[in-house]
């Protein structure tokens, strides 16, 4: 075996179909109005990442007919995780689907595809271009690129929402077969579990890579990404509202559920987005405790400072 | 399975009460027990036992630096692979250190000791595992550190203790600062996805150079900053400043017995895994820029005040 990280080691990207010609308007937000950086393009999609990373997409929107989740993408080691992860998989009842290298997306290896329980899908690779860090690798100034200042001009893809009609089922799949760890989560009145974040990264901005929300199956919830410290929340929050973004009603506030400081918006699809930093410095290790909710403290849990939970909080977005 | 948590830094005090006191009413750990020989530290958002420990002893520096693996072969694995590469390796039984199961020492080529082990005791996070109030008390004493999150120690030769943590311990070489002939003077090296959980400067070997503790915003390293005036701390010269390596705000401070410290704050990430992505190169002109952003100059005594 060899004491080497395996498994899931990173999320990479987030794949949005859109009905949106030429995806003008799409472009016209994530790119120059939340602050992206376009990498490729081609007739379908357009390939996006955040300014402080060095693969080539963190976003890819692609033209389709109606507007949906596609799917997310996390790397994992090599083609070995490739393999045992179909095997762990297709063990489990469900379906994988073998992709080669540059199909269906740009710049991306060998991979494999299926849906978790609740629908959504996931697509595990090993090896994605990258288009090397916009700062240089020489000495560089890791200060945000002057071109994006003004802007949200995320640093890095942090985690993604999800609903699920059965909460209990898509988390255990996620840590049973996938290996994902649960760093906090919700339990209902009944006992059951509501919600969950789980990682497999141990980061700054961390705790979180799949948030599980209730709700319907096969839906967004939001998707996020990572900012250094509350200042930037509050100043960044000021540029949305100049350029006219809709902020959810609660504005930049505490989530307890998660430990970050965020503000949560959305794009011009309804698409709720988050900026968030803080987060919880876990470690990927079978001792690793969660912290627990009950359902009773949902308000202090999503919206600490309100203390008050937005009835649609809870909708998915997409 | 592999090595997945920085977990603790040992460091060595002349004056134990003095640094409970540092490490608490300054620095703002939680004590989470303590003997005539030893106190142990808990950030308060680790859920281990502990992130420090600091050893009586009649100088300063480091004892060892605290590494947990994620599969109990691991450490079986570890020493084997650590003995095959010639380094020196014994077992620590459980019950040697409080807190934490039976666990591998490594004398790094460095002259380091790493301790690999498994299991720690588990105290929760300052606020609770359950249903916990974000932020910190009102009561609380000290700085808002969050965790212990890396450690620079330092040694003649960075190379080939570079070469055994990457090859053989999977650790992710993300920036090196090297001399005009492309020797490493610096590393910073992770086991996770953070930007550095051990780093590697120039000095004597086996000597210690820093240990830093992260907050969650920068107004907090600058409460920090002001609480080390307070508390007549020695600070390094420039205050707070910004790394232009990770860039990241960060201040430096010593403890009673002349150890550095750190506070910082900052969002870095890195692939989790060795030889994907190139290192960040810094050369020795630039490094200064690199080390302190702002200032571009880097104090005589930072490199030259190692315990």
């Amino acid at each position: 075996m060899g004491l080497k990280h395996r498994g899931i080691l990173r999320i990479a990207y987030v794949r949005l179909g859109l009905n949106d010609n030429r995806l003008t308007r799409s472009l016209n937000f994530y790119r120059d109005r939340f602050g992206m950086l376009e990498s490729l393009r081609d007739t379908q999609r357009a390939y996006l990442r955040c300014w402080h990373e060095t693969f080539q997409y963190n976003l890819v929107l692609e033209q389709t007919a109606e507007n949906h989740l596609i799917e997310t993408g996390f790397q994992v080691r090599d083609e070995e995780d490739l393999d045992h992860f179909t095997q762990k998989i297709e063990a489990a009842g469900v379906e994988v689907e073998q992709s080669a290298a540059g199909e269906p997306l740009s710049g991306m290896g060998r991979s494999i595809a299926f849906a978790i329980p609740g629908g959504q899908r996931l697509r595990l690779f090993a090896d994605m271009v990258q288009s090397g860090y916009v700062t240089g690798f020489e000495s560089p100034d890791w200060v945000t690129p002057r071109k994006l200042r003004g802007t949200a001009a995320p640093m890095f893809l942090n985690h993604v929402g999800i609903t699920s009609a059965n909460p209990a089922a898509t988390v255990d799949f996620l840590t049973g077969v996938l290996g994902f760890v649960v760093s906090e989560k919700i339990i209902g009145d009944d006992g059951q579990l509501l919600s969950a974040l789980v990682f497999r990264m141990r980061r700054d901005v961390g705790g979180q890579e799949i948030a599980i929300f209730p709700g319907e199956d096969n839906h967004l919830h939001h998707i996020a990404f990572s900012k250094e410290d509350p200042n930037d929340i509050l100043v960044i929050g000021q540029y949305l509202r100049e350029d006219g973004i809709n902020i959810d009603t609660f504005g930049p506030t505490k989530q307890s559920y998660g430990n970050t400081f965020s503000i949560h918006f959305f794009d011009d699809f309804g698409i709720r987005l988050e900026l968030c930093c803080g987060g919880r410095l876990t470690t990927v290790h079978p001792e690793t405790e969660p912290v627990v909710w009950t359902e009773s403290d949902l308000s202090k849990a999503l919206s600490y400072y309100d203390e008050d939970v937005n009835p649609g909080f809870l909708d998915h977005s997409l | 399975m592999a090595i997945s948590q920085f977990s603790y830094a040992n460091v060595r005090v002349m004056d134990l009460q003095k640094a409970i006191t540092h490490y608490t009413d300054t620095v703002g750990l939680r004590l989470v027990e303590s003997d005539d020989q030893r106190a142990y530290f808990q950030a308060d958002e680790g859920q281990d036992h502990h992130c420090v420990i600091t050893t009586l002893s009649d100088r300063a520096g480091i004892d060892h630096v605290g590494f947990k693996v994620n599969d109990p072969s691991d450490l079986v694995e570890a020493a084997e692979a650590a003995a095959a590469h010639g380094l020196a390796v014994r077992d620590v039984p459980a019950g040697e250190i409080a807190g934490q199961g039976a666990g591998v020492m490594i004398t790094l080529p460095s002259e380091h000791q790493m301790l690999l082990f498994y299991h720690a005791d588990k105290i929760g996070y300052a606020n609770g595992m359950h249903n916990p109030t974000p932020g910190t008390s009102k009561n609380k004493i000290g700085a808002k550190v969050t965790h212990l999150d890396h450690t620079l120690l330092s040694c003649e030769n960075a190379q080939p203790t570079v070469d055994f943590l990457t090859q053989v311990f999977d650790f992710n070489l993300t920036e090196k600062v090297v001399d005009p002939g492309g020797n490493i003077i610096a590393a910073f090296m992770s086991c996770t996805n953070t930007m550095h959980d051990l780093a590697l400067g120039p000095g004597p070997n086996g000597t210690f150079h820093h240990m830093a503790f992260g907050m969650h915003s920068r107004g907090e390293v600058l409460e920090g900053a002001d609480l080390l005036k307070e508390d007549h701390v020695p600070a390094l010269e420039y205050g707070v400043s910004r790394h232009g390596i990770a860039g990241v705000t960060t201040i430096y401070f010593h403890d009673p017995s002349g150890n550095r410290n750190e506070f910082f704050n900052g969002a870095y990430q890195a692939s989790g895994q060795p030889d994907l992505v190139a290192p960040i190169i810094w050369d020795v002109e630039n490094f200064p820029r690199g080390a302190f952003y702002y200032e571009s100059q880097v104090p005589e005594a930072f490199f030259a005040e190692v315990t």
